[in-house]
């Protein structure tokens, strides 16, 4: 029988509370809620992990003096449950097209001072206006990106040019696709020349005939790290968002991208203010701050994913935008499209790929 | 299995337990208190959740009103079958886990007293690495291009890669890695208390080894073994990064289906009738299990 | 005292085989138990290894090896956010093992000591957030938290992580109870112990191996939490995990396996010193 003695365990336990008392100036205010902070000097970002890098919010900081407070989540559907609980309020938030077309539907944004976003200007064009804010009244891009093809040229020796060329029956148990539902009928519905942001019963029971197929061929479901399965060669080919695609390019040179002919989803994740948010100025400045050139080329630098910033993107290396699955060209563009909020057809499109992935 | 109810631990005629009184409610009012508070109400808050409807014009708001269709939906034979594979490689994973462990429960419980704590911590101390990394650091022993494959061809063995990553091969063996410990360390408990004199006695008898196990040592580490299938079944039941990560998520798993009814799919209601449904079949089969009381033969 | 149940007659009636046969068969026994007990540790170890190898390649996409290279290392303690995270991780890992272990053990214990009616509903009640998927722990709990206006930070993290991790302690430490000699604390109160005293020098140290046990598990399951924490987390105590799992994204940044490297072969390093202190003291 054992009699209590200090083991290396509790030692160890020891150890990190001791590690909790050593830095007191960390366990700052614990996201007061009624409390009003008067003070300018704090932010608080809740945005997608590991999306705005940290030498960007150090550099803000060091600059206007504002503490930044990040809080990450990993779908738009976490960050909208924990913005409608309450409890913590958030500055900013960084909801993807049809997210933005949600909350602003549901009166969850703050209208943007523009006079505030004086760097707005910076935007290219094609970025400005876009169909889930159509005057960008309350949200700034923050970056975009496609889904898009990815095959190892040693391994396909057919042609790739769209989602009709990826799913033929030599390929089977040699693909990825995202472990999205949507993005999957996006496809099927774009191979049929149907509108993606119409879901109907016609519709998806059309996409189901083609997916009974297709998924039939799928090897690996996997929207975080396609790259992965890809790079190890335990599949050949795959469908992946564009700046995983960039990633892959840079990694290896026997991988080849392409822009699906029959078209593909372009998404556009932007910037917000939450009504709830108690820093409004520190937001703006911090959005403001965002869209600098020299700023944003931090951001490609660490995401390869479509820069929405023309003046940003003089700056990058001509590596860097030679990167096809970055930036596609004009007509490649002309083919994208971004989603609209579908409301309870999200249920009805999880439906049809569960089952037919159950098969 | 209904074996660790507390209500049916073997009942020996001679354990003084008693009835409570006051002292013996104030003891238990923090578990209450705990269980109350973070089991009970969200549970209710859940299934409450799982009789609602969505807001046709927000489906990310809920509302109030009484439907039996998320029930209904739930036993569309795909979601069965969904439920159905995740119960076997729960199962799976368990029996597994039992197999391996127990030689290396055993064998730290009968270690010299002053080791065992170490090599306990030895069982436990690669998984305080980010799971995702491990997980990462199998793919590269397991894919393609691994060194597992690397190996087979290195030796002529094999001349072309075996596949195997994203197979259920891959996903038992990611199960069974991350939940091992779980299974050797309640067992340990109960190993470490066996008496070596009983076992001493059972070899002066004459007793074989083989005997010796079957007869004598399982049956008084028997809580252990339970308890060990279970931290290791119930928690893999809804687990699904591993099935993921490592089967590429060919056949999805119940515990993935609900997380989509949170997340893409919004349809949180249908998430919570899946989740109360499972809660429901667990506690059937524990109570289906659960051993009735037998007269105690006579010691 | 059991014998003569638990080895019928007829195992014991054939006459003892030849002498050499059992202490040989014995020592074989013991050999390939710990044989098969080495062949799992580096079922364990070997993943972990190779972790420790990558965190030495020079490709931040931590997938194929490029080459040889210790710059995470430094980087790793430049990465002021991934080190707060840790530290987070570890905080809440730590409370939460002191907390569950102490619920679960006395948990066991005052349902083992009394015989409550509805025992057998908390047994049941136990079990729901070991069932329970993840992601209804964590809505469910954010829900209940943001009704009662609580902030969500350390405490409501805590407060999640102890909640799934007790049970696990509470099964391992009933099991070890089950079949303990009832008189126990009777004896020890009998020679004048209050039942205080009694449950801590008596029960408690009969006990101390599965409550080691239990505290191991809660710790490695509060260390690794994701999800539960992602829905019950503040901006203040963002942990590891929820850092991690980001990353997986633009590629599993190699800082991490030099972070898991680290700490790793920390623990391992006190653990066996741990050890040979021990051994120089009973010298």
């Amino acid at each position: 029988m054992n009699i209590i003695r200090p083991s290396a365990f509790a030692a160890l336990l020891a150890c990190a509370l001791l590690a909790t008392g050593c830095d007191k100036k960390t366990a700052g205010p614990e996201t007061p809620i009624s409390r009003e902070t008067k003070s300018p000097g704090e932010l608080r970002l809740f945005c997608w992990s590991e999306y705005v890098p940290q030498t960007v919010i150090d550099k803000f900081t060091e600059e206007t003096g504002i503490n930044v407070y990040v809080e990450n989540y990993a779908s738009n559907e976490e960050m909208l449950a924990k913005l409608q609980a309450g409890g913590a309020l958030y500055d900013l938030v960084q909801p993807s097209e049809y997210a933005t077309e949600m909350l602003i539907k549901e009166g969850m944004l703050l209208p943007l001072n523009k006079a505030n976003i004086p760097n707005f200007k910076n935007l290219a064009p094609e970025f400005v206006g876009m169909g889930y804010d159509p005057q960008n009244t309350h949200s700034v891009p923050f970056m975009g990106g496609s889904v898009g093809i990815v095959y190892n040229k040693e391994r396909i020796k057919t042609p790739v040019n769209g989602f009709g060329d990826v799913f033929v029956p030599e390929h089977a148990g040699r693909i990825v696709v995202p472990d999205d539902a949507r993005e999957i009928v996006t496809m099927a519905l774009d191979h049929l020349g149907l509108p993606i942001n119409e879901i109907n019963a016609d519709s998806l029971a059309a996409a189901r005939t083609v997916l009974t197929d297709w998924l039939k061929l799928v090897k690996v479901y996997d929207s975080d790290s396609p790259k992965t399965a890809l790079l190890n060669g335990d599949v050949d080919l795959g469908i992946v968002w564009s700046g995983e695609g960039a990633l892959i390019l840079n990694e290896s040179d026997k991988f080849a991208w392409v822009l699906p002919r029959e078209g593909a989803h372009l998404f556009v994740d932007n910037l917000a203010i939450p009504k709830t948010a108690r820093n409004k100025a520190g937001a703006e400045a911090f959005i403001n701050f965002i869209l600098r050139p020299e700023v944003s080329i931090l951001i490609s630098e660490e995401f390869p994913y479509t820069n929405p910033n023309t003046e940003a993107r003089k700056l990058l290396s001509p590596e860097q935008l030679a990167n096809p699955a970055s930036f596609p060209t004009k007509e490649e563009w002309a083919r994208l499209e971004i989603f609209h909020d579908i409301g309870g057809a999200a249920s009805d499109i999880d439906g049809v790929v569960t089952d037919l992935r159950a098969q | 299995m209904g074996y660790l109810l507390p209500g049916s631990s073997t009942p020996t005629s001679a354990t003084p337990r008693r009835t409570p009184g006051p002292a013996g409610w104030l003891l238990l009012s923090p578990l209450l208190l705990w269980l109350g508070l973070f089991v009970v109400v969200p549970t209710l808050l859940l299934v409450i959740l799982s009789f609602c409807s969505r807001d046709p014009d927000a489906p990310g708001r809920v509302l109030y009103a009484f439907t039996l269709e998320n029930y209904v939906r739930a036993f569309q034979p795909t979601y069965l079958k969904i439920l159905g594979s995740s119960l076997l490689y729960a199962f799976l994973t368990a029996i597994l886990c039992l197999v391996m462990g127990y030689p290396v429960a055993y064998f730290i419980g009968r270690a010299p007293e002053g080791r065992r704590n170490t090599l306990l911590a030895l069982v436990m101390i690669p998984f305080w690495t980010s799971f995702l990394i491990r997980t990462y650091a199998w793919v590269t022993i397991l894919s393609n291009q691994g060194f597992l494959n690397g190996i087979l061809q290195a030796s002529g063995l094999t001349s072309a890669p075996v596949d195997f990553m994203y197979t259920p091969g891959a996903v038992v063996l990611g199960l069974v890695y991350n939940y091992l410990p779980f299974m050797i360390l309640p067992i340990y408990g109960s190993v470490e208390k066996l008496d070596q004199s009983l076992i001493e006695a059972a070899y002066d008898l004459g007793a074989r080894p083989w005997s010796a196990l079957v007869e004598v040592i399982l049956p008084l580490t028997r809580p252990g073994i339970v308890a060990g299938f279970f931290l290791v079944f119930v928690p893999s039941i809804a687990m699904f990064a591993i099935t993921t990560l490592m089967g590429g998520g060919a056949v999805p798993t119940v515990g993935e289906v609900i997380q989509k009814q949170f997340t893409a799919a919004r349809h949180a209601p249908f998430g919570a009738a899946l989740g109360t449904l499972l809660l429901l079949l667990f506690f059937a089969g524990l109570w289906a299990t659960k051993p009735r009381r037998e007269p105690e033969p006579i010691d | 005292m059991e014998l003569e149940r638990t080895i019928p007659a007829s195992r014991i009636s054939p006459p003892p085989a030849p002498a050499r046969g059992w202490p040989g068969l014995l020592r074989l026994v013991h050999l390939s138990l710990a044989g098969w007990t080495w062949a799992v540790f580096a079922f364990f170890y070997i993943p972990i290894l190779l972790l420790a190898v990558y965190s030495f390649n020079d490709s931040k996409l931590n997938i194929v090896w490029q080459g040889f290279t210790t710059k995470w290392y430094g980087l790793l303690f430049e990465n002021r956010v991934l080190l707060e995270a840790f530290r987070n991780s570890l905080i809440i890992g730590a409370v939460t093992t002191l907390a569950a272990t102490a619920l679960g053990t006395a948990g066991a214990w005052i349902l083992h000591r009394y015989r409550y009616p509805f025992a057998g509903w908390i047994g049941l009640l136990i079990f729901i957030p070991m069932v329970i998927p993840e992601v209804l722990m964590g809505v469910s709990l954010l829900s209940l938290f943001s009704s009662l206006g609580v902030p969500r930070g350390f405490v409501t993290v805590i407060i999640a992580h102890v909640t799934f991790c007790f049970p696990f302690v509470l099964i391992g430490v009933q099991a070890r109870l089950d079949g303990i000699d009832p008189f126990l604390e009777e004896a020890a109160m009998d020679l004048g112990a209050t039942p205080w005293q009694a449950f801590r020098l008596v029960i408690l140290p009969y006990l101390l191996p599965a409550v080691v046990a239990g505290a191991l598990m809660a710790f490695t399951l509060s260390l690794d939490e994701y999800i539960v924490t992602l829905f019950t987390t503040g901006s203040q105590s963002q942990t590891l995990p929820l850092k991690v799992y980001g990353m997986a994204k633009v590629g599993l940044n190699p800082q991490i396996n030099a972070l898991s490297t680290l700490f790793v072969a920390a623990t391992i390093l006190l653990v066996i010193s741990g050890e040979l202190i021990k051994k120089a003291r009973s010298r």
